[in-house]
């Protein structure tokens, strides 16, 4: 018998696949929108955001995602935390789980972006009258945000990759496609090789994109 | 919160069994990181090879590896593991979870350190390969004794950075049935229906053990690693750090 005609459950990979992508996307869009907030409270004026920007970036970076899933998936509910109805409880729980880890690490890319931009900047600008929130917003953003892109392709392609870890609580991912066609095929070699050929197809082109725009900033400078 | 449920963290048969898993990852860590490091010097100066057909599939190697998920390797070893060794050991050999576990993780460090190492040895001045090859050192030679010596060294806080990443992904031995700290955490939730105390717990061991690594690996790196090549590692790092 051939391979495709064991394989009735194959259309289970391109519906990982679709499942993969929506929950990187998702947490990448998040995880950018929270890292640069928290990137934003490191820097601040004030010495309590600070701490609570370090506090964050340094407790998300120093526990394992999984951990910090497992709590999101099985202890919300113990504290009255609502994420969703049964059927999409996993992948919210994922997607929130993914976009707080990678936001620590987002946060610490663009504070280093930030940091860059030349002192005088900030202080010419502030000397011209814009307030702080207006100098971040006309001056030391839009300079982060150009210098930070290749870095942040790189967290881009960590994150696709840790979308796997979904799998553990039960996301039909493209990780969980490939368990459940092993369990009910026994064909573990052709099962996770279509897997790690449908991530290598991810995560390939993007490290390519990134080498590139990598090349891109330095002719720019 | 409801307080009966943290009295169970003074029990000392309690403290003993995650002191058990405490001891299962550290153990897996550290097995992966010396088999992940020796794999990782043969693709490291595979890839600095001269001869094409060494380089290209170093190459293949290293970025194959680092594009998938350590968990995929995980789980196909914990699965597929036995099987794959069976050729080699005969066809009674069962590869244990832990070893699976230990494979999957030296894999996916072993092309990390690679590239790691290949920074350290690229960062290093042009000077110092042509001044032991004038003095009559064959290439070998000037590897082993001149350029080696110098690029691991400037490697011990990036090898510490990685310590903690791989202390992180032994969490994900766990769902190949290892009963390190994370699953020993499910065990014990199951019997007291406490996940967030348990979860909490576990969270802060990882935290103390890995905070206190990469806190020393910040304080080694700044003097220690030239500019140079701390930019190089921090690159490598970025895309697998986060995993």
């Amino acid at each position: 018998m051939g391979i495709i005609g064991e394989f009735s459950e194959l259309y289970l990979f391109p519906n990982g696949l679709f499942i993969t992508i929506q929950l990187a996307i998702t947490s990448l869009l998040g995880s950018l929108v929270l890292g640069t907030v928290i990137a934003l409270f490191r820097i601040a004026p004030l010495v309590p955001l600070r701490w609570l920007g370090g506090g964050y970036v340094e407790f998300f970076r120093n526990t394992p995602l999984l951990v910090q899933l497992f709590f999101l998936y099985f202890a919300t509910p113990y504290i009255g935390i609502y994420l969703g109805e049964p059927d999409t409880f996993g992948f919210r729980a994922a997607a929130l789980g993914l976009t707080l880890y990678h936001a620590a690490y987002v946060a610490e890319i663009v504070r280093g972006g930030l940091l860059a931009v030349d002192k005088g900047q900030i202080e010419a600008a502030r000397s011209l009258g814009l307030t702080y929130l207006g100098m971040l917003r006309e001056v030391q953003l839009p300079q982060t945000f150009r210098a930070v892109i290749p870095p942040l392709g790189n967290i881009g392609i960590a994150l696709v990759k840790n979308t796997s870890l979904a799998a553990t609580i039960g996301v039909a991912d493209l990780l969980f496609a490939g368990d459940i066609v092993e369990s009910r095929t026994f064909r573990a070699e052709e099962a996770y090789a279509a897997v790690a050929i449908l991530y290598l197809s991810l995560t390939i082109p993007l490290g390519i994109l990134v080498n590139y725009l990598e090349k891109r900033m330095l002719v720019a400078r | 919160m409801r307080p009966d449920t943290w009295r169970m963290f003074v029990d000392p048969a309690i403290l003993r069994f995650f002191g058990n898993g405490l001891m299962e990852t550290i153990s897996l860590s550290l097995a992966a990181i010396v088999l992940s490091f020796v794999i990782a010097l043969v693709f490291a100066f595979g890839r600095l090879s001269k001869r094409p057909w060494i380089r290209w599939p170093s190459i293949a190697y290293i970025e194959g590896i680092r594009a998938l998920p350590v968990l995929l390797l995980i789980v196909y070893f914990g699965i597929k593991g036995s099987a794959l060794f069976r050729p080699v050991f005969g066809p009674e050999f069962e590869l244990s979870r832990y070893w699976a576990g230990v494979l999957g993780l030296s894999l996916y460090t072993s092309a990390v350190l690679a590239e790691i190492i290949r920074a350290g040895i690229v960062s290093l001045p042009r000077g110092q390969t042509e001044a032991s090859r004038a003095l009559g050192l064959s290439h070998a030679q000037s590897m082993r004794h001149v350029i080696l010596p110098q690029a691991l060294r400037l490697m011990v806080p990036a090898m510490m950075a990685q310590l903690t990443t791989i202390i992180k992904d032994t969490s994900l031995v766990g769902t190949i049935g290892v009963f390190e700290l994370v699953r020993q955490g499910r065990v014990v939730y199951t019997q007291f229906f406490n996940p967030i105390e348990v979860f909490l717990f576990v969270a802060a061991i990882y935290f103390v053990i890995c905070f206190a690594l990469s806190q020393a690996s910040r304080r080694l790196e700044v003097g220690y690693t030239p500019k140079a090549a701390r930019a190089k590692i921090r690159e490598v790092q970025l895309r697998d750090q986060a995993a």
